[in-house]
């Protein structure tokens, strides 16, 4: 399936030294997924962090739907596999981590009403930001997915 | 539909999620401006497709400086025998045999500007060093994103923007049965979702 594109670029969250910023989203009948790219102010240098560090200093993430349902990207939010059921939506998960940020897929496709990305970086001292997506964006972009061939089931 | 039970992919392509970002240092300009946020022109196109794969193309992530894509790689099933690699990127030789051709397997990608110019991913630059700026147009590829062997994304930068006219993309993957293809767009909105971008902080310098 070839994804609708979403056309719109998030800045969720903005210091003197690092922005965060919601891109490249792309929709499914399913979901959606999206870059959660960190931005460093040019004059801030990069930070080398090493390979073992704690949850508490990650780049924290929730999405929150209107109807107020939510997901976040602490792993340890994530539901456990129940046989072949899939879980009750939203579910995010986080492919990718570093000190650029991430790939993230949320599973479960948002009502109508305002989307919202909250983020929080105490690491980088990024207080808790929120932004808001018009989830019709999502939905729109979501119709437009193309079916490859056509006797792939969509979800 | 599988569910993933490792990370919980649950995507409609996906079976394991396997990610890699290549560094992007280089000349200023040789990829996309850190410090931008992006006019988006949204374009969803199917550019090649058999039985059995296809090639889609999403974006367009526009800036100053040039355009950002996302090539779709989807394989129906897995043939036996079929080479499994995806070869796109070249950045150890892989790919290209000794008398320097590029394998079957090796997928072709390249934008064609109405000027004439054009860049492909044949001729990628992977020199890390500093060094002067390449002369526009020049194609990366700049992070793939890989579910098993059956679907992957490919990020593309394109440094230089098109002048107004028409905008190709072309691809080729003769591996998988995908001969030479190219679609066309109108540059001119590429051109106007660049001058939508804006930058993230507004006292920095421009790109």
């Amino acid at each position: 399936m070839v994804p609708g594109v979403v056309p719109v670029a998030l800045l969720v969250a903005r210091t003197d030294t690092h922005a965060v910023l919601v891109d490249n989203l792309l929709a499914y009948p399913t979901g959606f997924d999206f870059d959660l790219a960190v931005r460093r102010h040019p004059r801030q240098p990069r930070q080398h962090h090493g390979r073992a560090h704690l949850w508490g200093d990650e780049l924290r993430l929730e999405v929150r739907f209107a109807d107020g349902r939510s997901a976040d990207n602490d792993p340890r939010s994530w539901p456990r596999p129940a046989g072949d059921q899939p879980p009750d939506p939203p579910v995010l998960y986080q492919s990718t981590s570093g000190p650029d940020g991430g790939h993230v897929w949320l599973w479960g496709l948002p009502p109508p009403g305002p989307l919202f990305f909250t983020c929080q970086w105490p690491a980088q001292q990024i207080p808790p930001w929120e932004a808001v997506l018009d989830a019709g964006l999502v939905l729109a972009a979501a119709r437009r997915a193309q079916t490859l061939w056509p006797k792939e089931t969509s979800a | 539909m599988v569910w993933v039970r490792i990370g919980w992919c649950l995507h409609p392509s996906r079976r394991s999620c396997r990610s890699r970002r290549l560094r992007t240092v280089g000349p200023p300009g040789s990829s996309r401006p850190p410090t931008w946020s992006p006019g988006i022109l949204p374009v969803e196109l199917i550019l090649a497709r058999t039985p059995q794969r296809a090639i889609g193309l999403t974006g367009i992530r526009a800036y100053p400086t040039g355009f950002g894509c996302t090539l779709h790689l989807r394989l129906r099933e897995v043939i036996p025998g079929e080479q499994s690699n995806f070869g796109a990127f070249n950045m150890f030789g892989d790919g290209v045999d000794p008398a320097g051709e590029f394998a079957d397997y090796y997928l072709r990608f390249g934008v064609g500007f109405a000027d004439g110019r054009k860049a492909t991913n044949l001729n990628q630059r992977w020199d890390f060093d500093e060094s002067p700026a390449p002369d526009p147009p020049t194609l990366r590829l700049v992070r793939w994103e890989g579910y098993d062997l059956l679907a992957w994304e490919v990020d593309v930068w394109v440094w230089g923007l098109p002048p107004p006219g028409p905008l190709v993309f072309a691809c080729e993957w003769p591996a998988r049965g995908i001969s030479e293809t190219r679609v066309e767009i109108d540059a001119g909105p590429v051109l106007e979702a660049a001058g939508r971008a804006v930058p993230i902080w507004p006292d920095q310098t421009p790109p």
